[in-house]
């Protein structure tokens, strides 16, 4: 017996024990999918690992089939588990099935359902949007794996940035115009993290028409929920208060109405994009702003064509009531809070005078 | 004008003969009336307008088309109150030009005197009132509060009406100033006419001589006691044209 070497037999449990815990704990490790199902990453990649790879679809174009492993392996699904059969289902094993859509943007289409099976709430929410609504004109009309990738999937906001770049692929003169911004040179020049992304205002997956009533009743609120946090516009020295004034201009009275009353009927009262611009707001100080000093006619001629230029001295600014810079309006305001109650006041109390006076002398007249 | 002693009437049983005495014109009484309705259909229409905000003001402008309506309204009322002024001033330029404008109710330092006495009389400190002419300082107060409250309210209507047009020629800031002038004015206005003047036409006498024009003896002597005088003075030729 003593040729077995009894003494290395606690060794070798304790060996496996040690292997049997690291393999539960790995298992078990909490955020992580569970144990790979379909092991056909590496299998797929057996071929599709080849640059050369490709084919021709049947409407004639080139369908690289070229899956660059590196990147794959960096993606977010490709590490959680989530392998090339989660989304290419009807493919088990080779040779493959045959291709049935002719062109590249019908693969796309027709794969990108898969998305569904397990982002399902998006997904819904992707058929509100314009994108979707379009779609059955337009075969441009962007579907998930336009914005996202499809295999190199990687979270669509780090750094921030790149969610206007994903959305210039596209709109790329809006781009331009919000590049220059002081929304998106504060986001692409220095990575804010307050300024608005295209999304902060469409939304992510349910993105609206913008030329839309609700749209445009709705949007001064969504400026205000920036503008109107004294925090935030603090920390850059401007002023949170320009909506509440807005709100009792004429404009912005006439926009509260509408949005509280008939927010589906469209109304002509200026907005804040009407005046600042759309994407191409830029910080009032700016020579190129719509509503600095030498563009303020112009901008309120867009509205009221052919006002002369005291007409923008109407507008007060989003600005309370001051000597310095509403005069007029301070004078009036002053005398009216003077005069008001003094002269109702006087005229109440010589009324109530009267009656008194009259009452006294009717019952003394009486006894007579 | 000339005020005339206007035709007695005679009560059947007992013989009792009320004089009355003409107050106003025709024209005048006409002018009284579209002044009313005018300002009433403006204060009405004017309202929910400046509280588009108020539950009550939103049942009236219920939707875009009513709020268009009232406006419109609000609108027309304003041009028969503006020709109205017209009509007042350009008679009264008239008058002036043939010195014939009846001095009644410009205000005189009788005014300031009668209005402290009336005061000490309210306050106990007087036996009676003080004795008035054709328009007390109570009716003159009225008269050239509205005359005033009206040129503002026409010309700050007139500029938030026309804006664009009223900036060619004034400075921008006029706009949002008419705005606010405009809407207290008409409330001031609107509150001092419930207060001053319903009472002292309707409470402390209930007194219809805009609407018939005429006055009768005891009102003018309670009330008018200078005035009647003056009349009954020139009735009987004994004493010539005070003015009071």
């Amino acid at each position: 017996m003593a040729k077995y070497k009894l003494w290395l037999y606690p060794l070798i449990w304790l060996a496996a024990a040690l292997l049997a815990v690291g393999v539960l704990l790995a298992v078990n490790e909490p955020g992580r999918a569970s144990p790979p199902t379909q092991e056909t990453e590496a299998y797929c990649l057996g071929c599709h690992s080849n640059p050369e790879l490709s084919m021709t679809l049947p409407g004639g174009e080139i369908l690289p089939l070229y899956i660059d492993p590196a990147q794959l392996a960096e993606s977010i699904h490709s590490p959680l588990g989530i392998e090339c059969e989660a989304c290419h289902t009807e493919i088990k094993t080779y040779p493959h099935p045959e291709v049935t859509v002719s062109t590249r943007q019908e693969l796309s289409q027709a794969y990108h359902l898969s998305c569904q099976k397990c982002h399902s709430t998006i997904y819904e929410n992707a058929q509100d949007s314009v994108h979707a609504q379009v779609s059955a004109d337009n075969p441009n009309a962007p579907i998930c794996t336009d914005c996202h990738g499809s295999h190199y999937t990687h979270p669509p906001d780090e750094p921030r940035a790149l969610i206007s770049t994903t959305c210039s692929n596209c709109h790329a003169q809006i781009y331009q115009e919000y590049k220059d911004s002081i929304h998106g040179s504060a986001l692409i020049e220095e990575d804010n993290p307050d300024v608005p992304v295209c999304t902060d205002c469409h939304g992510v997956h349910n993105i609206q028409d913008p030329r839309t009533e609700q749209f445009r009743i709705a949007s001064p609120e969504m400026c205000a929920g920036c503008h109107a946090d004294a925090e935030l516009m603090g920390k850059y020295g401007l002023p949170a208060d320009v909506y509440n004034i807005y709100k009792l201009s004429w404009h912005g009275v006439d926009v509260s109405v509408y949005k509280a009353r008939w927010p589906t009927v469209w109304h002509d009262s200026a907005t804040c994009s009407d005046c600042h611009g759309v994407h191409d707001i830029r910080s009032t100080a700016d020579p190129q702003s719509k509503v600095n000093a030498a563009n303020r006619l112009a901008t309120c001629q867009k509205c009221h064509s052919g006002v002369s230029e005291n007409w923008t001295d109407a507008w007060t600014g989003h600005h309370a009531i001051s000597l310095e810079r509403t005069p007029l309006l301070y004078y009036i305001e002053v005398f009216y809070s003077s005069f008001t109650p003094v002269v109702l006041w006087i005229a109440g109390i010589y009324v109530v005078l009267q009656i008194v006076r009259n009452t006294v002398d009717r019952a003394r007249r009486k006894p007579r | 004008m000339r005020e005339q002693i206007m035709n007695s009437t005679t009560q059947t049983p007992a013989i009792r003969i009320i004089r009355f005495f003409q107050r106003f014109t025709l024209a005048q009484r006409w002018e009284h009336a579209i002044l009313f309705l005018s300002f009433l259909v403006l204060l009405l229409t004017g309202l929910p307008q400046k509280y588009r905000a108020a539950a009550w003001s939103q049942q009236i402008l219920a939707t875009p088309e009513q709020v268009r309506l009232v406006q419109t309204i609000h609108h027309i009322a304003a041009i028969v109150l503006i020709l109205e002024v017209i009509y007042h001033i350009a008679r009264a330029i008239y008058l002036m030009a043939r010195r014939s404008l009846p001095g009644d109710i410009f205000v005189t330092w009788r005014d300031v005197t009668d209005a402290g006495q009336m005061v000490a009389y309210l306050l106990f400190l007087r036996k009676d009132k003080p004795r008035f002419g054709k328009y007390n300082f109570e009716q003159k107060v009225t008269y050239w509060f509205f005359f005033i409250g009206i040129g503002i309210l026409v010309i700050s209507g007139l500029i938030i009406w026309f804006p664009e047009a009223a900036t060619r020629i004034l400075p921008g800031s006029v706009v949002p100033a008419a705005k606010m002038a405009h809407s207290t004015e008409a409330i001031v206005a609107g509150i001092f006419l419930v207060i001053w003047h319903f009472y002292h036409v309707h409470l402390e006498r209930f007194n219809l001589s805009i609407f018939t024009g005429r006055l009768d003896e005891d009102d003018m002597q309670t009330y008018h006691a200078l005035e009647y005088e003056r009349l009954a003075g020139e009735k009987s030729g004994s004493d010539g044209g005070g003015q009071s």
